[in-house]
């Protein structure tokens, strides 16, 4: 092991740095502007105008009106909010909602609780690229179906669904639609009037902001039940002491990614791209996951056959890299990644992946550095494998 | 605890594994234990002489506990009785290596199963037993359940127009040559086509099979389809592993089971 390298990280998709420039606005509201924003003395007003301001730029940041912008504590809470508010409030109205078979576990998961509750829940297929199909949602649409629920891109494979066509097939039906832009955020440009979009779950810290903050977008008129009940605050739809720091914070965060975005996407393509080809080409019998081109321009998805990702992972922990993998050997529930199981992949070749996701901070030689050590790793576990036979 | 917090021990025999490889001869016996949904297949081979193991190796597909636990595995048993190897278990295994993360104890330390399994093997060998196997593909496609609504909407008994097939992932169940051949063709419409066969092995002649590997076809043995899926039209397989009594999904497009 080489201890004497600094770490080179190419999992920005499981955890982002805090961007320095965010951290230094943050600052002042730990500590001289710590007021509440609901007290009525200067040192709130203080904090409501940084709070409004916060707002603003983050409606901004995803072409919504201010008063569309709801805090929550992260896109987890963001998207139990949208699917159990959204389905309580309108139960009237049906009892019906749809989703795929690709979605963040925050979003499957409160899915289940909601049929526990009695509401039928629908999940859509997608294709072996991951993206899901119009027909086939649209085939699933039912006189009770309130509800569509589809995220914008996969935090796995890095495919992108069509979101404009799913926001149109909703408005046209008269059904909300909601999606977790959670993985799609800084990769690609969001903008809720243009895709139709109703619900919109964001995430501070997949823009550089910090941890511990989110966004519900909600469009007047879809309304949900609040989830989190106490003092009001957010209209009423989100109580809590507003979490002043993170919220500057995630303005921050979103104001610098609307002013960088274009040419640090150009960049990450560079890198995907690259990765891509070289990995395709030197490697045998080596796949990409995800679409080829409708992908997340940070995101490159490999399976190898005849290996198995926790090994992969290990094996580049040791060269110093942090990378990620679709395995069951590497998470809490030994499954195999639904998603990878989703686009038809076998579990032993679901075992077999590799992801790799850029970020601001990545240089050319990481890349460099871990397409150098892809081909040694492969085969070194290739040698170890029963299972792995080249072909002629 | 991490479920990839593992000991120094257990690192390095994952880094510098020892007795990779396989064995031949007439005194050597394998054994094959895995379970798919967790993805570990553990390989162990072992050289027997006067009833004593004088050579073990191993290969293994799985996480790094399962390289490490197999390598220990073999490291273990090499100079032992084969009454003693018997004795041999998981938990010994886990111990030589420092311990395991709670998560991995079972799936990732089934070494010692397959060594137990290479010296029943080896045991049977020389008594003169003969493993028999019982599978037929045909009279399996009998008992599939399905809805008639999936017939040309997904499943279907022929190839009439090919580009039907065009980017979908389809499944062909083995029935004889004509449906390795027709596996074969599907693979100019799309590169996703897997072949599944209740067999461990199918038989079939040199040039066919130098073909079918080289087109990219997926093989699936020791594999039975019991059921169609889908809303409307065919897109989830029931499919269960025989070798391992486990049943699971697959997701697909298509299946063909010729007539």
């Amino acid at each position: 092991m080489n201890t004497s390298r600094p770490e080179i990280y190419l999992d920005y998709q499981s955890s982002k740095p805090v961007d320095p420039r965010v951290l230094d606005e943050m600052i002042p509201f730990f500590t001289e502007k710590f007021g509440n924003p609901s007290a009525l003395h200067k040192v709130g007003d203080i904090a409501t105008d940084a709070l409004e301001e916060s707002r603003r730029e983050i409606a901004k940041f995803i072409n919504a009106d201010d008063d569309e912008i709801v805090f929550t504590s992260g896109a987890t809470e963001s998207n139990n909010f949208a699917l159990l508010g959204y389905m309580l409030k309108n139960k009237r109205k049906g009892n019906h909602v749809i989703i795929s078979e690709v979605e963040h576990i925050s979003i499957l998961n409160i899915a289940k609780y909601l049929q526990m509750q009695g509401f039928n829940v629908t999940r859509v297929p997608v294709d072996r690229y991951g993206r899901v199909s119009i027909k086939k949602l649209e085939r699933r649409i039912t006189d009770q179906t309130i509800l569509i629920s589809i995220g914008y891109a996969s935090n796995e494979i890095g495919t992108i669904q069509p979101v404009a066509e799913i926001g149109k097939l909703a408005r046209e039906r008269g059904i909300k639609f909601h999606t977790d832009a959670v993985a799609a955020e800084g990769a690609v440009d969001l903008d809720v009037k243009r895709d139709n979009i109703d619900l919109m779950s964001l995430s501070s810290n997949d823009i550089y902001g910090p941890r511990g903050l989110g966004v519900l977008y909600i469009k007047k008129g879809a309304r949900p039940n609040p989830v989190i009940q106490g003092g009001g605050q957010e209209k009423g739809l989100r109580s809590g002491t507003e979490n002043m720091p993170a919220i500057v914070g995630m303005q921050a965060a979103a104001r610098i990614m609307k002013k960088e975005m274009k040419s640090e996407v150009k960049r990450f393509r560079g890198w995907r791209d690259r990765m891509i080809k070289q990995i395709l080409e030197e490697i045998p019998d080596s796949y990409l996951n995800g679409h080829p081109q409708g992908r997340l321009a940070s995101n490159a998805h490999f399976r190898f056959d005849g290996i198995e990702g926790e090994s992969i992972l290990i094996s580049f922990k040791d060269e110093g890299i942090s990378v990620s993998t679709g395995s069951a050997c590497s998470s809490k529930t030994l499954e195999p990644s639904h998603t990878l199981i989703a686009t038809g992949l076998l579990h032993e070749e679901a075992h077999g992946s590799l992801q790799f996701t850029v970020g601001r901070f990545n240089e050319d030689s990481d890349i460099d550095r871990a397409l150098e050590v892809v081909p040694k790793v492969v085969n070194r576990l290739r040698k170890l494998s029963p299972i792995y036979k080249a072909r002629k | 605890m991490k479920s990839t917090k593992y000991s120094e021990k257990v690192l390095d025999h994952f880094r510098n594994p020892r007795n990779v490889g396989t064995l031949e001869g007439d005194d050597v016996a394998s054994g094959v234990v895995g379970n798919p949904t967790c993805g570990d297949i553990m390989e162990v081979f072992i050289k027997v002489k006067d009833d004593r193991i004088v050579d073990a190796k191993f290969r293994t597909f799985g996480c790094a506990s399962a390289i490490a636990t197999s390598s220990m595995t073999t490291e273990m048993v090499k100079g032992m009785t084969l009454d003693e190897a018997m004795k041999v278990k998981r938990d010994d295994v886990a111990g030589e290596l420092d311990g395991l993360p709670p998560i991995k104890l079972h799936c990732s330390n089934l070494a010692a199963d397959a060594l137990h399994e290479a010296i029943e093997s080896y045991r049977r060998k020389e008594s003169g037993e003969v493993d028999e196997s019982e599978c037929d593909d045909i009279a399996q496609t009998e008992h599939i359940v399905s809805k008639t609504e999936f017939e040309n909407n997904g499943l279907y008994r022929a190839i009439g127009d090919p580009t039907v097939f065009d980017d979908q992932r389809t499944l062909v169940i083995y029935t004889g040559e004509p449906s390795i051949k027709a596996a074969i063709k599907l693979t100019d419409h799309t590169d996703r086509v897997i072949l599944l066969t209740c067999d461990k092995d199918i038989k079939m002649p040199d040039d066919l099979n130098t073909l079918l590997s080289n087109v990219g076809v997926k093989i699936l043995y020791q594999s039975k389809l019991l059921e169609i899926r889908g809303d409307f039209e065919v897109e989830r397989a029931l499919i269960k592993n025989l070798d391992e009594d486990e049943e699971y999904e697959l997701f697909i497009d298509a299946i063909v089971i010729l007539a």
